[in-house]
């Protein structure tokens, strides 16, 4: 017996099937006279003719799927598993995701047991490959909270002046900012991330097809390295963003993307619809769309986020105007004098609470 | 009138038996050897010939699943709906899991066996009412789901990609409803069914929940929640899990939006190692894929009969936005040639004789490196069938057994 998958099968049937069809179309006036038995002989030749075409046809594309190996295999007559083996049996021992370089305290006259600590670290991201420094802003009462397992949101500044002294977006303006707003009950305790947009030219820390995953290092790995090192909150939507012009793609693009980690965001008003630098994808006009985010906003599903743009409601009624629930928008000018993100950062506290964010 | 309703299928049948009769009927008047009479004669046998394929191949739809109805098989290819929460209201997230049906035992057989509708879930701290509710009026007799499980129905909202998946399914082991886990939290393996198929396959054909059943009443694996899923959110387009650009994002569904519903809906665990992927052909490579993407939702993996390279064809459609690096970064082997390893375990199976993704499944493997960890089930026989997957199903269960953090009794989760 040929086998189910064999050519020799497959030539014997499609001879039956020749002989069968030209036999049957040729041989046609034999059986054309009356009578009972005449009529079972065509009904015969007839099922004959088909069942050998059906029969071709069904093994070929067996064959061509792979999917009965053998008559054995049609009839279930393996059985059994197999063998099961591991390729390595070493773990490799994974680097810290999070290494602690420096750490500024920031003391409040009159007030030292409410110190608020700024940590210089560098981050590794474990599934981007990508490695950035950053400033952790840790707020008053963090240490003490430690026995409680009292846990914190996070907000993530990223800003190409992260490092500044002078930007309001700096770590260490918005850690003092953070720290008085937090001792005068504005804001919500919380933990401050302070970065750049990316490592090396700033794409709008998007995931790049054939280069830095820095989408991949924002939404994963960042998440997962301070959430093993700090006492973070943990609540789907529960991050927050915060950036100036130079972040503010980045911000908005993760928020609309990754709104299962990023629940709220404050950048400044602009067009976002293309990511800063050259295009992600050129010649693709799929990706200019994703990349578009007017766009991502016109046509996804709205997201379940808050979005403050730290502008004139003129600058933002694009977006303003595309916000539908569950998305809230809203549009906020910076303060004048030495606190202008003041009130941004009591926003992103209450945006990032337990309950509705009120935008 | 359904593809798969026994109307249509008979309706086949009665239309190629119809013609063949048709056909030994006319057959005198054809009985003249002329050009005219020859080709007409051909044409009836071939004609014939056609409608027995269709009735042949309907009855092989009806068997083997591929396409459940006729808007799966000559449909749009886009998502079958994009929720939206309902303005003015933050979506409440029990309705992200709907119940539409539910049966005792396991497999799906119609109706509501449990009288569960709508929003009826147990979450926190009311787990225990699905358990009460499961329980009322059947006591402990052989037929409950405290004794033999239950499977529902479900639908499935994306909450992030508006993608939405109807007719899913659900296995809650006996122990889910047993008052000593009230309490607990369950592991989760999520299965991921071929291209194309129906979900139900994954009881009927594969017979998942119930060599589960087997394997846990006979104490070789623990017990755990059977999320039964397509991975075809769009019939008849195949999105081979990917995040389409300016399309439907299919990984996120199931990498983000998936998990946020059934941890809302279910009495499962949230972390990453209560959660795995399973999956044959297709679905194996989004198993693979899945676990790759979303390492902090997935501890393990596996891909039965699987490829691990980026597909493109008729049916896939463009699926990269025309970009090679962007088709690159789907394809599992570039993926670990060119991007950090994922700490994640990954067992492939195949058959040394009778499967041709064999050689693409070693070659996987072998590129398989720490922190991520390789295994291989290798049978000596097996073609691309279900014989072949209840087959390696055993020892891929009790691998995943091993791997995933149990269900505590009398815990707190």
């Amino acid at each position: 017996m040929p086998g189910l998958t064999s050519r020799t099968l497959l030539y014997l049937l499609a001879g039956l099937v020749l002989v069968a069809w030209v036999g049957l179309i040729w041989g046609w006036p034999r059986l054309a006279g009356r009578g009972a038995g005449r009529i079972a002989l065509r009904a015969t030749a007839l099922a004959v003719a088909q069942a050998t075409m059906l029969s071709l046809i069904l093994v070929a594309a067996n064959r061509a799927g792979n999917f009965y190996s053998s008559w054995s295999d049609l009839l279930g007559r393996y059985s059994g598993g197999g063998r099961l083996t591991a390729l390595h049996e070493s773990r490799a021992r994974s680097a810290s995701a999070i290494t602690v370089l420096g750490a500024t305290a920031i003391r409040v006259p009159g007030r030292p047991r409410d110190t608020a600590v700024l940590e210089r670290v560098r981050v590794h991201g474990q599934i981007s490959g990508i490695t950035m420094t950053a400033h952790v802003y840790l707020p008053p009462g963090y240490a003490r909270g430690a026995r409680a397992g009292t846990r914190y949101p996070v907000v993530v500044a990223i800003s190409s002046a992260a490092g500044s002294r002078t930007s309001p977006y700096g770590s260490a303006r918005l850690a003092a900012s953070a720290t008085r707003e937090i001792l005068a009950g504005r804001m919500r305790p919380s933990i401050l991330v302070t970065l750049r947009p990316g490592p090396g030219t700033d794409r709008g820390c998007v995931n790049v097809p054939g280069g830095p995953q820095a989408a991949a290092f924002l939404t994963q790995d960042l998440p997962a390295a301070i959430s093993t090192s700090y006492r973070v909150a943990v609540r789907p939507g529960g991050w927050g963003l915060l950036a100036d012009a130079s972040g503010g793609y980045c911000a908005l693009a993760t928020t609309l993307t990754s709104a299962a980690i990023f629940g709220a965001a404050a950048l400044p008003p602009a067009g976002y619809q293309a990511p800063p630098g050259p295009p992600v994808v050129p010649h693709s006009p799929q990706f200019a769309r994703q990349d578009n985010l007017l766009w991502l906003a016109r046509h996804d599903p709205p997201q379940p986020v808050s979005v403050l743009f730290t502008g004139t409601t003129r600058a933002a009624a694009p977006f303003l105007a595309l916000a539908r629930a569950p998305m809230r928008a809203a549009s906020t000018p910076l303060a004048t004098g030495p606190w202008p993100l003041a009130h941004v950062l009591d926003w992103l506290g209450r945006a990032l609470g337990p309950g509705q964010a009120r935008a | 009138m359904g593809l798969t309703s026994g109307l249509f299928g008979w309706l086949t049948i009665i239309a190629a038996v119809g013609f063949g009769a048709l056909t030994v009927w006319l057959w005198p008047r054809l009985a003249r050897q002329r050009p005219t009479r020859i080709a007409a004669r051909a044409g009836l046998v071939i004609g014939g010939q056609a409608l027995v394929l269709i009735a042949v191949v309907t009855l092989l739809n009806d068997s083997f699943g591929f396409f459940g109805s006729w808007s799966e098989l000559l449909g749009s290819g886009t998502v079958r709906q994009v929720w939206t929460a309902g303005a003015g209201t933050a979506a409440s997230p029990a309705r992200l899991v709907t119940i539409t049906g539910s049966s005792i035992g396991t497999t799906y057989l119609g109706g509501s066996a449990l009288h569960l509708s709508g929003g009826q879930l147990a979450t926190g701290p009311g787990a225990s009412a699905l358990t009460a509710r499961a329980g009322a009026g059947k006591g402990a007799g052989a037929n409950s789901p405290a004794r033999s499980g239950a499977v529902l129905r479900i639908t499935v909202h994306g909450q992030y990609s508006g993608i939405s998946e109807y007719d899913e399914y659900v296995y809650l082991p006996p122990q889910y409803f047993q008052p000593a886990y009230a309490r607990a939290r369950f592991p989760v393996v999520l299965a991921l069914t071929g291209y194309p198929n129906d979900t139900i396959n994954l009881m009927h054909l594969l017979h998942l929940p119930a060599i589960a059943a087997r394997l846990t009443g006979a104490g070789q694996i623990r017990p755990a929640v059977y999320l039964m899923l397509n991975p075809s959110v769009a019939l008849p387009r195949d999105t081979e899990c990917t995040n389409i650009p300016a399309g439907p994002q299919v990984a996120t569904f199931f990498g983000r939006d998936v998990p946020l519903a059934i941890e809302h809906a279910f009495r499962v665990q949230s972390a990453r190692s209560g959660w795995s992927v399973i999956g044959y052909s297709t679905g194996a490579y989004c198993a693979a894929k899945l676990a790759m993407l979303y390492p902090d939702q997935f501890a393990a993996a596996v891909g039965m009969s699987g490829y691990y390279t980026a597909a493109r064809d008729r049916t896939t459609g463009n699926l990269y936005g025309s970009s090679v690096a962007y088709r690159n970064e789907n394809n599992l082997d570039w993926r670990l040639r060119h991007l950090p390893a994922p700490p994640v375990s990954v067992l492939v199976a195949s058959s040394a004789s009778g499967e041709k993704n064999l050689p693409g499944t070693l070659a996987f493997l072998h590129l398989i490196h720490p922190p991520m960890r390789g295994f291989s089930l290798i049978l000596r026989h097996g073609g691309h069938n279900y014989f072949t997957w209840r087959r390696e199903l055993p020892q891929a269960l009790r691998w995943l057994s091993h791997l995933l953090t149990p269900a505590l009794p009398g815990s707190a989760g």
